[in-house]
């Protein structure tokens, strides 16, 4: 009686008291999806912040659940495509382009040719198809800048394709003529680090 | 007109020489001067072992340094921005802080509402909370597609690469 009493004291001591915003019965399913991925070294904290996510917009408990168990499954998937060195940020990225529509092997093949960190190769992957880039010339775009451009230059082409489709620029065209732009001069560019103002997303 | 520098040298080391006189009494006020001063005594009470440790974890349980949104080196200083006219408040909320609407309340110019938040590398789903119940994406970046709570929410991405 004593030891159990002593264990279930001892787990909830371990369980994250972020997630006590969550009504007990989604708790305990939450905790056990996070306890299962940290078993799996899996990183837990997009798990967490996932559900609080749906927490505080007041999703119902089922729907906070499945999007937990679906992003354990995804960070699971982007592993095997990145390896297990894959960082915690570059598997979240891994999951949004998984998301996106990029394949696996587009993940393996940008790790091949890309030094770490991917986080931002990744992301601009699947902000392109979210841009409505299809996803497949956003793969081609991306690992085509990838061997050298900087993080800077992939946002950079990443905006401009942006403004092209805003301006009404059909999206496969405006990532094709701005990766052969954006490729010669992000090769070119200066890579010194230099102080800036704050940033905007 | 100058000395011989070896004569004033014999000079020096005759004066070094010479015997100093010590009051005979000193050795034995130095004694006892010594023998008065006795070494501070120091226990270490258990109780105040278990508080100073009390006080260390709760320290650390209140910092909560292993949280992502924890200052960090290679963190980056963004801005967020959001132009909201007849909002009476509105809120950043996002990967970073919990989603916590009260860890970020954005202040506000002429209806323009901003705020600085330190981000570490990664990238961060995030979306503004108008007068407590409106959920709005933010227009300046890319949208969140894989939103699965029925509100909309955006992304944003810091490198670690010459971002």
């Amino acid at each position: 009686m004593i030891i159990v009493a002593l264990l279930l004291s001892a787990q909830v001591a371990a369980q994250d008291p972020r997630l006590e915003r969550l009504d007990p019965e989604t708790r305990s399913a939450v905790v056990a999806l996070v306890d299962s991925a940290r078993g799996d070294g899996l990183p837990v904290e997009p798990l967490i912040q996932r559900a609080l996510e749906g927490a505080t917009k007041s999703a119902p408990g089922a729907r906070i659940v499945a999007a937990v168990r679906r992003l354990t499954l995804d960070l699971g998937t982007a592993r095997t495509a990145l390896g297990t060195n894959a960082t915690s940020p570059e598997l979240e990225a891994g999951v949004a382009a998984l998301r996106a529509g990029a394949t696996p092997q587009v993940l393996t093949q940008l790790r091949t040719v890309r030094r770490p960190p991917l986080t931002m190769a990744l992301s601009v992957l699947a902000d392109l198809v979210a841009s409505g880039v299809p996803a497949d010339s956003a793969a081609v775009a991306v690992l085509r800048l990838a061997p050298k451009a900087r993080d800077a230059d992939l946002v950079e082409f990443r905006r401009a394709v942006e403004r092209d489709i805003a301006l009404g620029a059909p999206p496969g065209a405006a990532t094709s003529v701005r990766v052969n732009a954006g490729a010669a001069e992000a090769f070119g560019a200066n890579s010194g680090n230099v102080p800036r103002p704050p940033s905007r997303p | 007109m100058f000395e011989n520098e070896d004569d004033v040298v014999e000079r020096v080391i005759q004066q070094l020489r010479r015997p100093v006189a010590i009051d005979p009494g000193l050795d034995a006020r130095v004694m006892q001067e010594i023998a008065a001063v006795r070494p501070a005594q120091r226990r270490v009470w258990p109780l105040w072992s278990l508080l100073a440790t009390a006080a260390v974890l709760g320290a650390l349980l209140v910092a909560r340094p292993w949280t992502r949104n924890a200052a960090q080196n290679g963190s980056d200083v963004f801005q967020f921005v959001f132009v909201a006219p007849q909002a009476a408040s509105v809120s950043l909320v996002g990967d970073f802080n919990d989603w916590d609407p009260k860890r970020a309340p954005m202040q506000t110019a002429q209806g323009v509402w901003a705020t600085v938040v330190n981000l570490t590398p990664g990238r961060y789903r995030y979306a503004f909370l108008v007068n407590g119940v409106e959920w709005r994406a933010d227009p300046g970046a890319p949208a969140a597609k894989d939103d699965e709570f029925g509100t909309p929410s955006s992304v944003v991405t810091v490198g670690g690469r010459g971002s």
